[in-house]
């Protein structure tokens, strides 16, 4: 049994042992790693009393070092090749499982199956002595037993610091995330409410101590739960509660006085056990003990005079009644003064804890904006429920969707699945009344896989990283959620057509077209159902899900054929352009390249109305069609202040900017007749340009790996692109005719590519890659294009260089709510350097 | 009992030779009804006190104690007419306001029940508010009465001497059906500050779900045998039986209760309704313990004393306070208990007579000087609810009524 977690030092896992045992894990295409097996891994258990909950870490190889581009990449940024040891990380997931104890068998299956206790187990929960000789014997590792106080404290002080939305209220039925500023985190209450509970103070890392607790807690739940009502799991009484008659506690509201003695009434009437209704019983049950709990909790925070309580543990599970009364409660006592606060991650803090007790995890450097949280489906780490075996590849993943639809919502779903009244495919009812059933299964999905993408840095030319949001629009507003939802669900099948035709439209890739619509749907009627779900929600968040759902099934660029047929389309009229814009003069010109830009912009796969008109009409058709139709002012016009700023007025001549960022948008005739000319300007004025696009697929977006090649394409027919191009790094082993020798001497300012560090139709600046950091650290000015980049996020983001924001609006809704316009109107945001 | 009376209030009983009987006050709660009344010693008058001052003249007497079941009101009602008792109250001050008599009387009952003693007894009742109650009584005993609180450690009942000048402040629970702690500062000032819902109510409603037992009594006895390990997950049962003491706890701590109902495979007609009963009793009087700490501790109390039907003078709902107590402390607090816990109620409204008519009625310091007895009236009631020695005893004392 090789013990990696002992040895060497920083970076961590020992690279050799690698190739040792094969693929013991699931394909499982990560932004990182589209291909990768999973690597070593690092295991950590919670054995409590009623649950086990597992923690574990597996690996990803970090991305092909062949890549040409990100080679001379990192040369022209000064990023060295060296530099990326010394990130102290190496990038991986961190999935969170949950068994019940006893199913412990069930759990050890897991575990060998994975393999995951070849570098060891730490292990917390007084099952971790119980169960030691257990592991022993099945496993043939001894538990590494961590302190469970010590755990709880570790896990909360991670999620807290480490994920931007871990923390929420929850008042009548409504989840509100809290944003932590880090550096006033501490001290704060941790309560950890278990089978009983424990009140710890924590005033930093590793400094806490445990001041109260009380013994009615989840285990007195389920304990009286039982006796009272024969249920068989606590997440049956929990659901029993929810039908439990509330009528006349209206909100646990209630003046306290309202419940002036819990089960009080059973005193005087003549009734026995069985002429309750176990419904009531569960509930009235449930009240007693959360109330119970939020008070003594406040109390205790009262004493040490803490401002945040944060509620942890099992007995919470999301269950929205629990929180309200906690919530309640603690409100009530102090006088509306203090807030109950609660943990997206809430059951795993003892497990993470204990994950967090290997010496060389390094997750704590790890920096919030180093974690992106995913939602697959069909996976067995999604908590709350345990259902069966876990899914080993992606043909069990398409059978388990297959056979949950065949069933309907007999099988327990991670996801559950949409209500019945819910249509496979396109839309989907909203459900009746929000709020108006209490649901016990709430955490079902709450928590995702965490990847650790080490590589991400928060965007250097934000204005201000902590006020940033990148979502414009949002979906904590119903309506506007269910728009969009209903914009979604109406573009899948669409979606799917195309996926499944990338793929070669072969049986196996109906299958998983299929699975990938039901996984999609049932992700929306989820989100549907409780929006906040997967953590704070905003539209890229949600077009987000939807890539990484398709690539959860492997259509790794559904639109592959697309991209390359509109790209050779527009390559092929790229020359007539350019000498079309050389004939005119700067100011005219100027002006034809951003109309060029905001009509080019209409060739978008993500719009409804544009898929519309592609059925219509060729693509330059439609460029001109969309061309001629550009009257200014357009709806959002800055573009006289930008003029002035380019080119002066008078004898006021500006300087060129040293350094531009642009972020591309759509293939084709987006990036190739709009955004390239406009680089092409911007290069010819001597400002270096670099094109940043995504890192991964997205819809039609053009991509890191395919814009050199159009570069390259562009470049043939093009000197000043080619010259750039070259200096750029970007041509170093295309063979090129050049169109004239002569100027051949004459050096250029460079023309890069980076990529973003996304997969996503829209970009969230905490969140980007490293070469684009560094790639920022000389730019002063960024330009921001089509309608996910500069209008569903950063329309309002502002920087520290000057940003020009330019989309053509191809959206009915949006163009009202955002621009008071219509439906194809442009936005020429210009702002200047703050 | 002296009390003092001053010559103008002539009219206190309306013909004194009729009856001895100065004053008759009762506490009408859910499950109990409390009564508390005044007897007139023979042969008292004016006298001179020890100082050989001039004083008022006082009547000495003796308090009782009685209680019925809630349930039994009638016999209540036929033991007040058989010893005259209603003809106790006042008058009302204002003599046109015909001949009707006042009954001081507190508790949910007071209301309830107010028509059905009109009708039966002929006697109005002058409801009060049942905290001032709750108070007033308790700062008369505390005050007026040694050897009143006392605490109660392993078995072991230990009177504790209050010095009247430090007795404010102080957190009165009272364990009714629900739990209300009161923090105290003075006569008539005082602010409920707290309580919890998982009181007396909560111990009888859920053990008469879970055990089948006919009576608040029989489930406090059923408790008493019972072993509350069989159903509560301790310490040790998480952690293999070693010892948590890190974070002060021991294998023998409750870290849930009813926490072990989880993993068996039992049913409810499997446990003992004794083990199932204790569990109880410990988990709620654990609780009352702890949140009443937590809030004398957030008030700087130093005092906490415990009344209420739900501690009635049983030894095991005293000691699994105390012992809460001693533990969410840490040994700092201790609970104190009130001997006369269960007539705090129907005392306060008794001394409400003060504060009616009769033109400043007041306890003296004088009072201490006299001593309690005890008489042991069940023997001689035997329609008053239980024997315990608490209930039924009457004490010795002096008011003075001061002009």
């Amino acid at each position: 049994m090789p013990s990696m977690h002992r040895s060497g030092s920083r970076p961590q896992l020992d690279l050799s042992k690698a190739a040792i045992q094969g693929n013991f894990e699931v394909k499982n295409p990560t932004i990182l790693l589209p291909n990768q097996s999973d690597d070593i891994s690092h295991l950590a258990l919670d054995i409590g009393g009623s649950l086990i909950k597992l923690v574990y870490f597996s690996r990803h190889e970090d991305q092909s070092i062949d890549d040409k581009r990100k080679k001379t990449i990192k040369e022209r940024l000064g990023i060295s090749n060296g530099n990326r040891r010394s990130y102290p990380i190496l990038g991986g997931r961190l999935h969170f499982v949950k068994f019940e104890t006893t199913k412990i068998s069930e759990c050890l299956d897991f575990i060998h199956s994975k393999q995951l206790h070849r570098g060891g187990i730490h292990a917390t929960g007084g099952g971790a002595y119980k169960f030691a000789d257990l592991f022993k014997e099945r496993l043939g590792v001894s538990l590494d037993k961590e302190d469970e106080m010590d755990c709880l404290v570790a896990g909360a002080n991670f999620l807290l610091k480490a994920i931007r939305h871990e923390a929420f209220t929850h008042m009548e039925g409504q989840k509100e995330f809290v944003q932590i500023d880090t550096n006033d985190l501490f001290p704060y209450l941790l309560v950890n409410i278990g089978s009983g509970v424990s009140m710890i103070k924590v005033d930093g890392d590793g400094k806490f101590e445990r001041v109260s607790g009380t013994n009615v807690g989840g285990g007195t739940y389920w304990g009286l739960g039982r006796l009272l009502t024969k249920c068989k799991s606590f997440d049956e009484l929990l659901e029993l509660s929810q039908r439990g008659d509330n009528r006349d506690h209206r909100h646990i509201g209630l003046s306290a006085s309202t419940i002036a003695s819990s089960f009080g009434k059973t005193i005087s009437d003549k009734k026995e056990l069985a002429d309750y209704r176990p419904e009531d019983i569960s509930l009235s049950l449930l009240r007693m003990i959360s109330y119970n709990i939020g008070q003594i909790s406040y109390l205790n925070a009262l004493r040490f005079g803490l401002k945040r309580i944060f509620f942890g543990g099992f007995f919470i599970r999301g269950h929205a009644y629990t929180m309200d009364t906690i919530s309640f409660a603690v409100q009530f006592w102090s006088k509306g003064e203090a807030q109950a606060m609660f943990l997206r991650h809430e059951g795993f803090l003892g497990a993470l804890g204990a994950f967090m007790s290997y010496e060389k995890h390094g997750l704590d450097d790890l920096m919030v904006h180093q974690l992106v949280e995913r939602f697959p489906m069909g996976a067995p780490y999604t908590g709350g429920r345990i259902h069966g075996p876990p899914l080993g590849d992606l043909n069990e993943k398409i059978s388990w969707m297959e056979k949950f639809v065949l069933k309907g919502t007999e099988i327990t779903a991670p996801v559950p699945m949409a209500p019945s009244g819910t249509t496979g495919l396109g839309g989907f009812e909203v459900p009746l009344s929000k709020g108006s059933t209490l649901r016990s299964d709430a955490s079902a999905l709450n928590v995702g896989v965490l990847h650790l993408v080490p590589t991400l840095e928060v965007f250097p030319l934000l204005a201000d990283p902590k006020m940033y949001e990148p979502n414009t629009i949002d979906l904590a507003d119903r309506s506007e959620l269910e728009y969009w939802f209903t914009v979604l669900s109406e573009h899948l099948p669409d979606l799917v057509d195309k996926a499944v035709a990338s793929e070669g439209g072969t049986d196996d890739a109906k299958r998983r077209g299929d699975a990938f619509a039901r996984a999609f749907s049932a992700h929306l009627a989820r989100l549907m159902e409780e929006p906040a779900a997967y953590g704070k929600l905003g539209l890229a968040n949600l077009l987000e899900l939807r890539e990484e759902c398709l690539r959860e099934f492997q259509f790794l660029d559904a639109y592959r054929s697309i991209k390359q047929r509109e790209n050779e389309a527009s390559l092929a009229v790229l020359p007539d352009l350019l000498v079309e814009l050389d004939s005119m003069s700067k100011e005219t010109r100027l002006l034809m390249l951003i109309e060029g830009v905001l009509a080019a912009n209409i060739f978008d796969w993500g719009s409804r109305a544009c898929v519309d008109l592609y059925h219509k009409g060729t693509i330059i058709e439609i460029y001109r069609m969309s061309r001629n139709k550009m009257q200014r002012p357009w709806r959002v016009d800055d573009f006289d202040a930008f003029k002035e700023r380019m080119l002066g007025s008078g004898d006021n001549k500006p300087r060129p900017h040293k350094r531009a960022l642009l972020f591309v948008d759509n293939s084709g005739a987006d990036v190739v007749l709009g955004m390239l000319p406009l680089a092409r300007e911007l290069l010819r004025r001597g400002t270096e340009v670099v094109l940043v696009a995504n890192s991964l697929p997205a819809l039609n977006d053009i991509t890191a790996m395919e814009l050199p090649d159009i570069v390259a394409e562009a470049a043939k027919h093009c000197d000043i692109l080619r010259r750039a191009a070259e200096a750029g790094g970007l041509l170093v082993d295309a063979m090129i005719n050049t169109l004239d020798g002569s100027k051949e001497n004459s050096p250029s300012v460079p023309l890069m590519v980076v990529e973003n560090g996304c997969g996503s139709p829209c970009i969230d600046l905490r969140q980007v890659s490293s070469e684009l950091a560094a790639a920022a650290k000389n730019a002063d000015l960024i330009i921001l294009e089509g309608m996910g980049r500069a209008l569903h996020t950063n329309f309002n983001a502002r920087f520290k260089c000057e940003a020009l924001k330019l989309a053509m609006v191809k959206n009915q809704r949006l163009a009202e709510k955002l621009i008071k316009g219509n439906i194809y109107d442009c936005v020429c945001r210009y702002e200047p350097a703050r | 009992m002296d009390v003092k009376k001053p010559a103008s209030q002539e009219n206190l009983n309306g013909d004194e030779s009729e009856s001895q009987i100065s004053h008759l006050a009762l506490d009408i709660g859910g499950s109990l009804i409390k009564v508390v009344y005044f007897l007139r010693s023979n042969g008292s008058g004016g006298s001179v006190d020890d100082s050989g001052k001039k004083s008022d003249p006082v009547l000495e007497g003796r308090l009782h104690f009685a209680k019925f079941e809630t349930s039994k009101i009638n016999d209540c009602l036929e033991f007040i007419r058989s010893k005259n008792l209603h003809l106790a109250g006042f008058r009302h001050h204002d003599a046109s306001a015909s001949d009707k008599t006042l009954i001081k009387a507190t508790g949910g009952g007071a209301y309830k029940f107010a028509d059905l003693i009109k009708e039966k007894l002929g006697v109005v009742l002058d409801k009060e508010d049942e905290m001032d109650c709750l108070v007033t009584g308790a700062n008369f005993l505390l005050k007026a009465v040694h050897q009143e609180a006392f605490t109660y450690v392993d078995g072991q009942k230990e009177f504790v001497q209050i010095d009247q000048n430090d007795l404010y402040p102080y957190l009165l629970v009272n364990i009714g059906s629900g739990v209300s702690m009161i923090k105290v500062d003075g006569d008539g000032k005082f602010e409920r500050i707290s309580g919890t819902s998982v009181g007396g109510g909560t111990f009888w409603g859920l053990g008469r779900l879970l055990t089948n037992c006919k009576s608040f009594d029989e489930l406090l006895e059923l408790s008493h045998q019972g072993n509350n390990r069989v159903i509560d997950m301790l310490v040790g049962d998480i952690y293999g039986g070693s010892e948590y003491s890190k974070i002060g706890l021991t294998s023998t701590n409750i870290a849930s209760s009813f926490g072990k109902a989880i993993s068996d495979n039992k049913e409810l007609k499997d446990y003992k309704p004794e083990d199932v009963a204790r569990s109880l009793l410990r988990m709620i009087s654990n609780n009352i313990g702890q949140i009443s700490y937590l809030n004398a501790l957030r008030f700087g109390l130093k005092r906490i004393f415990f009344a209420g039907f739900f501690i009635r003078g049983h030894a095991y709902t005293m000691d699994t306070i105390s012992v809460a107590v001693s533990f969410w402390s840490k040994g700092d607090a201790k609970a104190m208990f009130l001997r006369h816990e269960g007539f705090l109620g129907a005392l306060g409204a008794f001394v409400s007579y003060e504060n009616h008519g009769l033109g400043g009625l007041k306890t003296h310091q004088s009072v201490q000087q006299f001593a309690v007895s005890k008489t042991y009236a069940g023997k001689k009631i035997c329609c008053l609810v239980n024997e315990d020695l608490n209930d039924n005893e009457s004490i010795d004392f002096g008011v003075a009524f001061a002009a």
